[in-house]
């Protein structure tokens, strides 16, 4: 029996979406960890990864399916590096504006990018040219908003600004600029993605019921029920209330501690 | 006896001080990959160490000889990156042909090759201006590095696997980026970065 053929619109949602390659596949996450911590950079790397992508993919359909797949990864090297090199050195040498150091080592490592090698060899060797171009649309759709989006809330938290305009924050976390505060974000975007394509592509998610419910269920006895966590929490918090004295005793060494009254009363 | 000191204090740092991995980011997709792979983690470890001592010390040799390290970027990168896929390509061969590898083999070689981590090491020691022994100490250090990087994943995700309190749309990929964001920033601690301002 043959293979079903995914159509254009199957491979596009699930490329960029349902399997996002950074989010879900957790491919690609160097450039987005380590360089990405501005709009400005986010946006020079998404068109590098999405140009890479896009001919690594078509070149793997066409003309890698029957060349050894030690060989093939690496041609993507080559391939990457023959696309970003002339690109960087325009970059360098005609750009106006100098171009960060961060960004003149992170940019050719796009050229050994997993986003690349994981796309031309589970999809693109495999599949029809026609195919392999809607696959790398989707991949480089999928991994450019991610880089936008972390870009800009990296900017905006660790900077306080947005695209090199200064935003006035009343304060900034530099953590969110730095690699930890990249992938505690990226936890949070896969989180979202994942509770949307479970409520907006249900059969396509697996475990799509337990992930769009938000009241979780435990078993009480007599079957199961739903549970509000507020209400629970609640509940457990006000068991721990404190006597009267107890308070007083606690406001006292909070005052002693945060000295609210900045030693006015010993004047 | 200075050569052996340059060569252990750079893959310390390499590892523990700046832990390429953890604080750069570099090899992570790779990393997070290789966690559920436990058996695989020694000759991972030895596969990246030795591309990384390989690609660095002909690159050193190349920049000593020839002006490219003063090159543009864009062209040193070309220089290092035909480099690592002559590496790659010599050691794909050997394998297969002298050492009989099987497919899985030729696979780990593959990743352990061709990643940001094995590519970045050039760069750094470039950009550092490391000695020889300074080279050699970081490609050791990286394959090290990649390894702590990836076993710590690994004890973690059997950890976040256990646990029934995770709701169920932080499980997986969620829940593994915000266990290795909270390693990175442990490792932060180590290169004294501002965190809040």
């Amino acid at each position: 029996m043959s293979e079903k053929i995914p159509s254009a619109k199957e491979v596009l949602i699930k490329g960029s979406f349902i399997h996002n390659p950074i989010l879900i596949q957790c491919a690609g996450l160097c450039p987005v960890v380590a360089a990405a911590a501005s709009l400005k950079n986010a946006a020079l790397l998404a068109a590098a990864v999405s140009i890479t992508t896009l001919i690594t993919c078509i070149i793997a359909s066409a003309l890698l399916k029957k060349v050894q797949r030690w060989i093939r990864m690496g041609i993507y090297l080559i391939i990457g590096i023959s696309i970003i090199c002339p690109v960087l050195f325009l970059l360098e040498t005609r750009s106006e504006a100098e171009l960060p150091l961060v960004m003149k080592i992170y940019l050719p490592l796009i050229a050994v990018n997993s986003v690349t090698a994981v796309h031309c060899e589970q999809f693109s060797v495999r599949n029809p040219v026609k195919l392999a171009f809607y696959d790398s649309v989707a991949v480089s759709i999928g991994s450019s908003a991610v880089l936008l989006i972390c870009g800009a809330i990296r900017e905006i938290i660790g900077y306080s600004s947005i695209a090199g305009h200064e935003l006035k924050l009343h304060a900034t976390i530099r953590g969110a600029a730095l690699p930890f505060g990249c992938f505690i974000i990226l936890g949070f975007l896969a989180a979202i993605l994942k509770w949307i394509s479970a409520y907006r592509y249900p059969s396509l998610v697996p475990d799509s019921e337990a992930i769009v419910r938000t009241k979780p269920k435990k078993e009480d006895g007599e079957g199961t029920v739903e549970v509000d966590v507020f209400d629970e929490f609640w509940n457990e918090s006000s068991k721990t209330d404190l006597a009267a004295d107890e308070y007083d005793e606690l406001f006292d060494s909070l005052d002693n501690i945060f000295d609210f009254n900045g030693g006015e009363d010993e004047k | 006896m200075k050569i052996v000191y340059d060569l252990f204090v750079t893959a310390l740092y390499a590892v523990f001080v700046q832990n390429m991995v953890m604080s750069f980011g570099l090899g992570s997709s790779e990393a997070i990959r290789a966690s559920s792979k436990p058996d695989r983690f020694i000759s991972l470890a030895a596969m990246i160490s030795g591309f990384s001592v390989a690609t660095s010390v002909i690159c050193k040799l190349i920049d000593m000889f020839t002006a490219s390290a003063e090159l543009p970027y864009a062209l040193r990168a070309a220089v290092y990156g035909g480099v690592l896929a002559g590496v790659y390509f010599i050691a794909a061969f050997a394998a297969l042909v002298i050492f009989k590898a099987s497919k899985k083999a030729m696979g780990t070689l593959g990743i352990s090759a061709l990643n940001t981590l094995v590519f970045a090491v050039p760069f750094i020691n470039n950009t550092a201006s490391y000695s020889f022994a300074n080279c050699i100490g970081s490609g050791i250090g990286a394959g090290i590095a990649f390894v702590l990087a990836a076993a710590l994943i690994s004890r973690g995700a059997v950890r976040l696997a256990e646990n029934k309190d995770i709701p169920a749309v932080f499980k997986g990929t969620p829940a593994m980026f915000i266990y290795v964001g909270i390693l990175s920033l442990a490792f932060s601690g180590f290169a004294d970065s501002t965190l809040f301002s």
